[in-house]
This record gives structure tokens, C-alpha cells and sequence, in this order.
């Protein structure tokens, strides 16, 4: 079987690929540069050159598959044209689920995110929850009218499933995407020094394993039209950060920078960046985010797709280990 | 004290949710309104569930008057009191006049107008005098400035904003605090965000976020304020708007609807 991945040279996309090839599945990996240095060498994975809004490159790489894995988005937390999170989340979504639905694709499994939810007050968010916060992140208002996206479809006779991963760490990459990664890496090195606030706003932390085969479950096992949270433990920055120092043996002395002063920093550099155009090291509607807590519950998922979550310590040691390695 | 109850319209979506929020973490016990499937019984599920006050939901279409007489029914069965009246579902365009077809000009008089006339008649029925009761008219700067392709909406909330002040001044004596919200544009609906997020200069700092909207609204609210314009920017285009001359203001107008027009 031929299965088309969007985004395989992304965190998730990449080693989404490699999961299919080793099982014995075709991939055909769509990418803007076939010769992207994440994207994993195998023998049954074919890059083919192609992108999400470019309809004749969709086509050709798409038209031989039955099934279709959307992982591509735009994930970062800033760019200089606003207009790229519309683009690429929004129409290029629509782009794939149009042609999904014209070249008869069997099912398509969309990757969006927790962000859809956002913060949470008390209890973690289910599948049923509605969204509390209004929609400063672009990101997080782009994917979200992805969704409304993927409704429309179903609602067509579209057999897609989507999935909502929550803040993904694991072995891959370090890119802006990954932030955890990034903060990890930071830490080893010994330049990550700061917990932001108190140190007990909570998230939702996924093994990237753990949401690898949450998604081939929701292929094989997805019922049409419904999504499904792939999850992981919930965990404050102080557990994060004394795991990180249990298993990794360094211990820093981490300064707890007040929210007030990441609020203010955060004004500063939107300031910043709307006079000089340089990229924001963090913006005032991430350091608003850093008030509340952002837990997810993987509950419909584990009943319904086997999902597997990975104890927090576990996959740590095995992300701690692979960037210690890098 | 036995907890307020406060009564919210179009509290599925936008501004309406955040304010049901805001009061439900105030402890203020809440009657939804909204139309039906929009999502409003998951919403007072969550909110039960997260911050433990009552929540009753009604849906229905408050374009019909029966359906707004029918509300009180229900809660002087259930006998519940409301103290708070919060009128704040509305439809809203942004198009030209020709552009929109007659039937959705009614609708919107009737949603923007006759509903909360009618709702405040009724809520001001039924309130305990012994405890102060609380209406917020959720009106809109653009019944302040006149913008094109707002006609009717803008209208509506002149409207809006004419009944609140009248409202104040008749009910002066009496234990009722009557506060006008009049916001710019805030960040809710997500068809509106792609608009919004089009917007420049001075048109894009008049949006604020609906969170923020809803915290100065309540907070206003019970301090007993006659009017709440959130957002600073917000209170400087006010200020402005009372001080520079016509012919400026037509020009600041146009400006900001040129980039817009084109879209």
C-alpha cells in the first residue's frame, strides 16, 4: 500500500515515515526539498518534491495512494507575514482534503493539535470541551479553523480522523518547532537557566513514540469524522526541570524569573521586532499563556485507539540521551 | 448570602462565553442563552465541571418574542431569580447596505433591539429589590462613530446605547445598576478572526481580546460604572472623537476603510 505523508521532514512527519516503512508500507514523503537533511533514508520511503499549496505537485504525489497522513503545518511561533499560518494551515489543508475527496483517498488521518483547547481551568480537556481562550496565538486560530475544515469534509463523505497531539518531545531534531527539545538542549548545555513563574504552571507533555502509533492507530482503528487527544503526562516546569536534573545528573542553579518580567520582556521584544523586523526571542501572547495551565486527557484515545502513553521519566531519559548525542 | 445568578445571551461563541466565565469564576450562578446546537450544553457542562456553579441552559432563537417571555417562564418554575441581566447576544455585518437582503436587516433589529427591550422589561419584573440588581447593554463603539458598512448594525447599537442612558436616569432611586459595555472590535468568532487579523494601524489596536473585554466588563459592572470602553486605545479614539472636528474624523474613517474595502 502507498501512503502519502505531508510534512515528513517535520518532527512528527519524519519519523511518522519511518514507522510506516519499517512496517512495510510505501511512503511517499512529500517535501519542498527532497534532499532535507531530517528527512530519514529508507528504502521504502520516496521523497517526492512537492508542497501543500501547490495544487499539481499535490496531485502527482498523492494520486497512487489510498491513504493520506497530513502532518504539514506551519508551527512556529512567529513569522514575518502573518499571512503563511492562513495559508498553510487553512487553504493548505483544504488543499489536501479537496483533492483527498477527488482522487478517492481511502482515509486521511490530520494532525492538529491541543492548541485547539488552549489553557484549561481545573480539569484536563477532553475531545468535548469547548475552547475558553480567544485566539491570540496565530497558530493556535489557524489550526483550530483547520478543523472547521476537516468538518466540512467529513461532513462530504470524507473518511477523515484527526488527531490532537499536546506539546511533543522525543528523539528528533532540534528545530524552532520543537520546544521542548530546545529547552532540553539548552539545559545540557547549561544556557537554559530560567523557570518561568513560580514553576507550577502545568502542560501536557507527549512522547513523540507515543503519538507516532496514536496516529497509525487513529488509520487503522479512527472512527470518520471524530478526533482524538494523543496526550501525554501532565507536569509542571518544576517536575520538568527536576526530572531533566535527576536523569541528566546537571544541576543548575535555575533562576525563578517572575511573570511580571516575562510579561514586560515579552512587550519589549514585539516592540522590537515591529520597528526592526528581527524575529522575537517571545512574544506577549505566549508570556500571557504562562498564567494558565494546559492539561489534555488521552482518555477517548487510550479506550478507543489502544493508545499507549509512555511514563514522563521514561521517554525523558530517552530524549536526554539522544540530545546528549547529537 | 444565597449566590447571584446572572443570565447570559449568546453565550455560546465570542464575548458572551468569556463573560459567562468571568462570572462562573466570580461564583455567580449563570442561566446560558443561546441558540440552539451552537454548543451550549457542552460549554455549561465544562463549566460546571471546572468551576462548580449552577449552570441552566436555554436554547433558543430570541428573535421571537415568545421565546424571551418563555425564559422567565421556565425560571420562575425552576424559581430561580435572576440579579444580573447581561444583553449580549447580537448580529453584526460588515458589508454595504445593498449587499445584505431585508430579511437579514429584520433579524438583526429584532436581535440587536426588541430582544434586550424585552428581556430587560421582564428580568427588571421578576428582581428581588432587597439585592442589587445588574444589567450590562452590550453596545459597541460603532454606535458612537459613524462607519460605513456598519449602517444598521451601528444604528442598533446607537440604539442600545440611547435605551442604557435612559434607563440609568429613569431607575436612579432604585436598587438597579444599569452599565453600557461599548467595545471595539474584540478577537472571537473565527470567521471574524481572519478579518481582523487583515486589519491595520489604527483599525488593528482597537481589538482586543474577549478574555480582557469580559474582565473590564464585570468588573465595571459591579462597581456601578455608566459606560466600560476596554482597551486603552479604545478610550483614546473616544477622547479623540469628542475633541477633533468632523471633517478630521471623516478622514480617519475613510482611511482605515480603504485597506478593508479592498479585501
Amino acid at each position: 500500500m502507498r501512503i502519502l505523508v505531508t510534512g515528513a521532514t517535520g518532527f512528527i512527519g519524519r519519523y511518522l515515515s519511518f514507522k510506516l516503512a519499517e512496517q512495510g508500507y510505501n511512503v511517499v514523503a512529500l517535501c519542498r526539498n527532497v534532499n532535507h537533511p531530517y528527512l530519514i533514508p529508507h528504502k521504502n520511503i520516496t521523497a517526492v518534491k512537492g508542497d501543500i499549496l501547490d495544487r499539481p505537485s499535490l496531485i502527482s504525489a498523492m494520486k497512487d495512494c489510498q491513504q493520506v497522513y497530513h502532518t504539514a503545518a506551519l508551527a512556529k511561533m512567529w513569522r514575518r507575514d502573518k499571512n503563511d499560518y492562513y495559508n498553510i494551515n487553512v487553504a493548505g489543508t483544504r488543499n489536501v482534503l479537496e483533492l483527498a475527496m477527488d482522487l478517492y483517498i481511502s482515509k486521511i488521518v490530520y494532525t492538529s493539535t491541543c492548541g485547539v483547547w488552549g489553557p484549561t481551568i481545573k480539569h484536563p480537556m477532553t475531545e468535548n470541551d469547548p475552547r475558553i481562550d480567544g485566539f491570540a496565538i496565530d497558530y493556535e486560530r489557524t489550526k483550530y479553523l483547520a478543523e472547521i475544515e476537516t468538518r466540512i469534509y467529513a461532513n462530504k463523505g470524507l473518511n477523515v480522523v484527526t488527531v490532537n497531539p499536546s506539546r511533543v518531545y522525543g528523539e528528533g531534531p532540534i528545530t524552532d518547532s520543537n520546544t521542548v527539545g530546545k529547552m532540553i538542549y539548552g539545559y545540557l548545555k547549561g544556557k537554559w537557566r530560567i523557570i518561568p513563574g513560580k514553576g507550577t504552571q502545568v502542560s501536557n507533555y507527549a512522547y513523540l513514540d507515543d503519538v507516532v502509533n496514536g496516529h497509525i492507530a487513529a488509520m487503522e482503528q479512527g472512527e470518520p469524522g471524530n478526533r482524538y487527544i494523543l496526550g501525554g503526562e501532565d507536569i509542571s516546569f518544576n517536575t520538568f526541570f527536576d526530572t531533566l536534573q535527576n536523569i541528566s545528573g546537571k544541576s543548575h542553579n535555575m533562576i525563578r524569573l517572575p511573570q511580571r518580567i516575562i510579561e514586560a520582556y515579552s512587550h519589549f521584544e514585539k516592540l522590537k521586532t515591529s520597528l526592526t523586523g528581527l524575529p522575537p526571542v517571545f512574544l506577549p501572547e505566549f508570556a500571557a499563556r504562562l498564567r494558565r495551565d494546559q492539561k489534555y486527557s488521552s482518555q477517548k484515545a487510550i479506550a478507543k485507539l489502544n493508545y499507549h502513553i509512555t511514563p514522563f521519566a521514561e521517554g525523558m531519559a530517552k530524549t536526554i540521551n539522544h540530545i546528549k548525542n547529537l | 448570602m444565597k449566590p447571584l445568578t446572572a443570565i447570559v445571551t449568546g453565550a455560546s461563541e465570542g464575548l458572551g462565553k468569556s463573560i459567562a466565565l468571568e462570572l462562573a469564576s466570580r461564583q455567580i450562578d449563570l442561566v446560558l442563552v443561546s441558540l440552539p446546537s451552537s454548543g451550549l450544553p457542552e460549554l455549561a457542562e465544562y463549566i460546571r465541571k471546572n468551576l462548580g456553579v449552577k449552570v441552566t441552559v436555554f436554547e433558543a432563537d430570541l428573535t421571537s418574542a415568545e421565546n424571551c417571555t418563555d425564559l422567565f417562564d421556565v425560571l420562575k418554575r425552576r424559581k430561580v431569580t435572576a440579579n444580573i441581566l447581561i444583553n449580549n447576544a447580537g448580529l453584526g455585518n460588515w458589508a454595504w447596505f445593498g449587499d445584505m437582503n431585508t430579511g437579514f436587516y429584520k433579524k438583526q433589529i429584532e436581535l440587536n433591539v426588541i430582544a434586550p427591550v424585552l428581556l430587560t422589561h421582564l428580568f427588571l419584573a421578576q428582581v428581588d429589590d432587597e439585592r442589587t440588581a445588574y444589567i450590562l447593554n452590550v453596545g459597541s463603539l460603532a454606535g458612537r462613530f459613524v462607519v460605513p458598512k456598519k449602517q444598521v448594525y451601528g444604528a442598533t447599537k446607537s440604539f442600545i446605547s440611547y435605551f442604557t442612558r435612559c434607563l440609568q436616569l429613569e431607575m436612579d432611586s432604585q436598587n438597579v445598576s444599569i452599565s453600557l459595555l461599548s467595545p471595539g472590535g474584540i478577537n472571537t468568532k473565527p470567521e471574524l478572526l481572519v478579518m481582523n487579523h487583515n486589519l491595520k494601524g489604527i483599525a488593528k489596536a482597537t481589538i482586543t481580546e474577549p478574555d480582557r473585554v469580559a474582565y473590564e466588563a464585570i468588573h465595571g459592572m459591579f462597581l456601578g460604572k455608566k459606560e466600560i470602553i476596554p482597551g486603552g486605545v479604545n478610550k483614546l479614539m473616544v477622547l479623540l472623537n469628542t475633541i477633533l472636528p468632523g471633517f478630521i474624523k471623516d478622514m480617519i474613517i475613510k482611511s482605515n476603510l480603504k485597506p478593508v474595502v479592498k479585501m
